[in-house]
């Protein structure tokens, strides 16, 4: 509890005091409606903003975070880090386990829980991932997605400091998350918040490594790569709520959509 | 290694086998065209024993006929093509064209390393257009979703925007390259001038001459 009060104290403030220093992008004047509809597409109005904290997060990256990463890719071999990701997603199947059955998704509640009940068990404690090979595929769920299906409006695109990209719906479910974890709320009554520090400390490592080689691909080929990852993040975090379903359908693609050609997809392409 | 042999044989085998039964030319199959394109593209990646200009030649070849590259680059393009001159937008298709292929060899190269590409399915969207659903499939991971957007065009198919786990690359360049725009003060000289810089960086990068 206290470690997790104290890191969004620790988060809230800088954003605080960027908020102040960096201000607001400018709309586009009213009358240019192709413009307006792409400022509301893009949907950042605190673009300044968020591009001083993706600065910040860069220079957080280069000099700290993605070393780390790399350092954890070199001294640990693939087999330890698939164990390590193994028993991280299955401290998590609680919240997901909740979220499944929030969002009314009884056959991906079925599916979480047998995962936890057999990688807890034969798995040794989530050591070893047996419920995939026995044809329980893993899947994440989360607060943000939640509340997304109940039709909370995601907000406005943020960037959140070390955490990355988000929106005002998807933190509020990440802040929940972590007054609500059980392991957490298990571990700080029994004092023991160090393991949940290591284990918070870990669940980072293993995002940042599963994910060294695409975000230098996309750093090397994108013009822009804030507004790369904000297109990417978007597109991809709407895709998920779905849970992948109909996804597809939603997205007009380039001369499909009946449409002259270079025309807006604005509304769609949320 | 054993199924990928097996996979780029089979892939093999289904192209000669369309190549000569005429019916199966004329109504190509959007699951086989997707799985012989990815297949190519590997193929060509990692093929052994060609010289980087002649690999880098074939894949561009390959990719520009399957992909319809000028489609793409007027929806990326969005409003901002129609304010362009025909000299702008000339260059821009042709950065786009470099931008695209020097991104995707890198990336069908390392496809064609431990990765499986299987499709799944085929949808009709639309009229002309065709959704072919794939996987990669990775060792110890789960696997990323891809929906391939084809158009029936005159004499064949040909794509149209690839969908990443519900990323249209298509709407994250046009995303991108109107930020550049805008960053420029909406001027399409400075997207086009940032552009010729990325194009540079990547060939540097890649420490091998343009092929063409």
């Amino acid at each position: 509890m206290n470690a997790s009060r104290r890191t969004i104290a620790r988060l809230v403030a800088p954003v605080l005091a960027l908020a102040l220093v960096a201000g607001c992008a400018t709309p586009p004047p009213a009358d240019d409606k192709e413009a307006v509809a792409e400022w509301e597409q893009v949907n950042d109005p605190l673009e300044p903003l968020n591009r001083a904290v993706f600065d910040f997060n860069r220079a957080a990256d280069k000099y700290a975070i993605k070393p780390a990463a790399e350092g954890y890719r070199a001294v640990m071999p693939k087999f330890g880090r698939e164990r390590v990701h193994n028993i991280l997603t299955n401290l998590n199947s609680p919240l997901t386990f909740a979220n499944d059955v929030l969002q009314g998704e009884t056959d991906r509640a079925v599916q979480t829980f047998f995962r936890a009940m057999l990688n807890t068990t034969f798995g040794l404690a989530g050591f070893i991932d047996v419920a995939t090979p026995a044809g329980i595929p893993p899947h994440e769920e989360d607060l943000g997605q939640t509340l997304a299906v109940w039709g909370v409006g995601e907000g406005p695109f943020l960037m959140l400091p070390i955490f990355g990209p988000s929106n005002p719906r998807d933190t509020v479910g990440l802040v929940a998350e972590m007054f609500a974890d059980p392991f957490d709320l298990a571990m700080a009554n029994m004092g023991k918040e160090y393991i949940s520090y290591t284990r918070m400390g870990m669940t980072g490592l293993d995002k940042r490594e599963a994910l060294l080689d695409t975000l230098d691909e996309i750093e090397r080929t994108s013009l822009d790569y804030y507004a790369s990852l904000r297109s990417l993040y978007r597109q991809h975090r709407a895709s998920e709520i779905k849970n992948g379903r109909g996804g597809g359908e939603k997205v007009p693609a380039p001369g499909l959509s009946g449409t002259p050609k270079g025309d807006e997809l604005s509304q769609s392409a949320q | 290694m054993i199924s990928r042999r097996f996979l780029l044989a089979a892939l093999a085998g289904s192209f000669l086998g369309l190549a000569f039964t005429p019916i199966a030319a004329a109504e190509a199959d959007p699951k086989a065209f997707v799985a012989q394109l990815a297949g190519k593209a590997m193929e060509t990646m990692t093929a052994k024993g060609l010289a980087d200009a002649e690999r880098n030649q074939r894949f561009r070849t390959q990719f520009t006929t399957d992909v319809d590259l000028p489609e793409i680059g007027r929806f990326v393009l969005g409003r901002h093509w129609r304010a362009a001159t025909p000299e702008q937008q000339q260059e821009f298709i042709k950065s786009f064209e470099d931008i695209v292929v020097l991104t995707w060899a890198t990336r069908f190269k390392d496809y064609g390393g431990d990765l499986r590409h299987v499709v799944t399915n085929a949808i009709a969207d639309g009229e002309r257009g065709i959704v072919v659903e794939s996987m990669v499939e990775r060792d110890h991971q789960t696997p990323i979703n891809l929906q391939w957007k084809l158009k029936k065009g005159e004499p064949d198919l040909r794509v149209v925007d690839l969908v990443v786990e519900g990323a249209s690359m298509a709407i994250t360049y046009r995303n991108e390259y109107s930020a550049v725009i805008q960053a420029n003060g909406g001027k399409i000289d400075g997207l086009l001038g940032a552009m010729r810089t990325k194009i540079a960086e990547m060939q540097a990068a890649k420490g091998t001459t343009k092929a063409n």
